[in-house]
């Protein structure tokens, strides 16, 4: 297990920390902008960087002070950092000289046709494979990872994230992975951490910290675009009743009658109707709307709706075939509902 | 993703203002040249190697290889770590540092033997110091080796550093992180990378202290070194006389472009 403890690093333009972490035998995504402290958080555990103040341990070994080479930290790199001198098995060789530890990677990594080859030869892909066959013959106590499928091409980040997902969970020791790529770190982590300004905003599952985020630059970071402010207008049991403009939401949290909140209800949890389907019988969580544009994300569409009863537009993401079943375009209109537990209160 | 060179460029032969910069360095390169030329042809073959062979120049040419072998390795065993550290910090300090180092390039080579006079000297406090325990600082190949070095070595820090430098940190800390020491780290991953380098401000070094001369004469006349032989040569017995001399030094610089473009790090390119 990994313990950091009130971690600190001051720089000429920007501080870092405190910063307060435990990583179980889990993966832990650490996500954030450029700039965050991402990296500086990865080169203190390792011991590239001197924290100014601050403890890191490690399975209850206290690592502070101690050089890189003493702390059994795995590090992979965002190019790979391969030797280019060395051929590939030279590479993981020199970590581990047991050549059956060397084929055991290569097999497990599926780089055994590459072994001779030198590292400028290879692909992206295969490069970072090689990368983390070294790091792992090294058996280390921690593995770090510093955004190593950032530079590659998308199919072949996709494949590579599934089998690191794979090998990650065979592993059994702490994995801090740094991206700032939102579907890397979900599809990785057990546990994402968002970072903001050297310091960390919220840490839980990739999907508490999607739905339910702590503070609006997480709501932002994660893609949700839907956060307005709303007036607590009834308390009943362990829901309150929101009201946006005339449209009312319930929500399944509790606030004060009269408290003015931030709420945000992510665009994947919002659903997209025909103008006479959709809503409740009450007439909450529902609203009338009108297509203000729509734009294609991949395989899905991301539609903003203007509400006629309130000032704001909601976004909301659509999939084939709901959007071509609904014969929408701009101008189009048509009515949204949101169940109570997508709608979030900031805290 | 955009051509970084222009095929138009490469493929269009026509007179434009591209062909007008060659002719006009075309008149520099010419004055390079012809005087080289002109100093190979000048005599025959057989007069220039009946030459090489008298007394005065295999003695010249001998201390010269002495001294500047000996001025290479002195600027090695202090100059590369001096680079690696350059390469390895920041700040104000690397600064004033460097320029230091860059100092004995762009000072005259005369003022150099000047400076070096005022410390090794035989009334100085080093010089006499050197000279009551057998060592003469000056007119020895001690004193030739002391001027090479000052105006070499920095050619071995500042090739060396750049050498450095483009050595990637993360290898570094890809090495150590494998469990591997500093002094490992060095000796497998930095110093096979950044070798060609290396080897080439060596070079470049050893090719600028076998061509020193205004330093060496004021240092140390006695033993002669080819530079000053030519020198001593020309005014005594005529330029003819200086040839055989100038010849080897001439092949000793075509040698070393030859060993910078085999390493393939050519700092001067």
């Amino acid at each position: 297990m990994l313990d950091v403890t009130s971690l600190t690093k001051t720089y000429d333009t920007f501080d870092f920390g405190p910063v307060d972490l435990t990583v179980d035998d889990e993966v832990l995504s650490i996500l954030g902008p450029s700039g965050s402290g991402k990296t500086t958080l990865l080169s203190l555990i390792a011991g590239i960087v001197d924290p100014d103040e601050g403890s890191i341990s490690l399975n209850g070994d206290h690592l502070d002070g101690r050089p890189l080479q003493e702390r059994r930290t795995g590090l992979v790199f965002q190019d790979g950092a391969l030797f280019p001198h060395m051929t590939a098995r030279e590479n993981i060789g020199y970590a581990a000289t047991d050549r059956d530890r060397i084929a055991e990677f290569a097999s497990l990594l599926e780089i055994t046709d590459v072994l001779d080859r030198r590292p400028p030869t290879l692909s992206g892909g295969e490069q970072q494979r090689v990368a983390l066959a070294r790091t792992l013959a090294a058996d280390p106590d921690l593995l770090l990872l510093d955004e190593p499928l950032a530079s590659l091409d998308a199919p072949i980040r996709r494949r590579l994230r599934r089998e690191l997902h794979t090998l990650f969970t065979s592993l059994e020791i702490p994995v801090i992975y740094v991206t700032h790529d939102q579907r890397t770190a979900t599809a990785l982590g057990d546990r994402t951490a968002i970072v903001r300004d050297g310091a960390i905003e919220q840490v839980g599952s990739p999907m508490t910290v999607i739905n339910r985020p702590a503070t609006q630059f997480v709501a932002k970071f994660t893609g949700n675009e839907n956060l307005f402010d709303a007036t607590v207008v009834e308390q009943r049991e362990d829901t309150s009743l929101l009201r946006v403009g005339n449209v009312r939401l319930r929500a399944t949290t509790t606030a004060a009658v009269g408290a003015t909140v931030t709420l945000c209800i992510h665009p994947s949890r919002i659903q997209i109707h025909a103008p006479n389907e959709g809503g409740d019988l009450y007439g909450e969580n529902m609203a009338s709307g009108t297509i203000d544009r729509w734009l294609t994300e991949g395989n899905e569409y991301r539609v903003d709706v203007e509400l006629d009863d309130a000032p704001i537009t909601l976004t909301t993401t659509v999939r084939p075939p709901s959007f071509d079943q609904l014969p929408l375009e701009a101008g189009s209109s048509v009515r949204v509902t949101m169940p109570p537990d997508t709608i979030h209160l900031l805290s | 993703m955009l051509p970084a060179k222009s095929r138009t460029n490469a493929t269009v032969g026509r007179f434009d203002w591209l062909t007008v910069a060659f002719l006009l360095g075309a008149v520099l390169l010419c004055y390079y040249l012809v005087p080289l030329l002109a100093l190979v042809l000048s005599q025959p073959p057989g007069v220039v190697i009946q030459r090489l062979t008298r007394p005065t120049v295999v003695s010249a040419a001998t201390t010269s290889l002495t001294a500047s072998i000996t001025s290479a390795a002195i600027a090695s065993l202090f100059g590369l770590p001096l680079a690696y550290w350059l390469a390895r910090v920041d700040g104000r300090v690397k600064t004033i540092v460097t320029a230091v180092v860059v100092l004995p390039l762009v000072l005259p080579p005369i003022v150099s033997g000047m400076v070096l006079l005022t410390v090794v000297g035989p009334n100085t406090f080093l010089g006499g110091l050197a000279a009551a325990n057998g060592l003469q600082l000056t007119r020895s190949v001690a004193g030739i080796v002391l001027a090479q070095t000052f105006v070499a070595s920095p050619f071995v820090v500042v090739t060396a550093k750049a050498a450095f430098e483009s050595v990637d940190r993360s290898l570094e800390y890809a090495s150590q992180s494998l469990g591997k020491s500093r002094l490992t780290t060095f000796r497998r991953v930095t110093l096979p990378l950044a070798w060609p380098g290396i080897l080439a401000g060596i070079t470049l070094a050893f090719a600028r202290a076998i061509g020193e001369f205004g330093a060496t004469i004021m240092l140390a006349y006695y033993p002669r070194t080819m530079p000053v032989q030519i020198w001593v040569s020309f005014t005594t017995l005529g330029l003819e006389n200086a040839f055989p001399v100038a010849v080897i030094l001439v092949g000793i610089a075509v040698a070393t472009l030859v060993v910078l473009n085999v390493l393939g790090t050519n700092p001067l390119e």
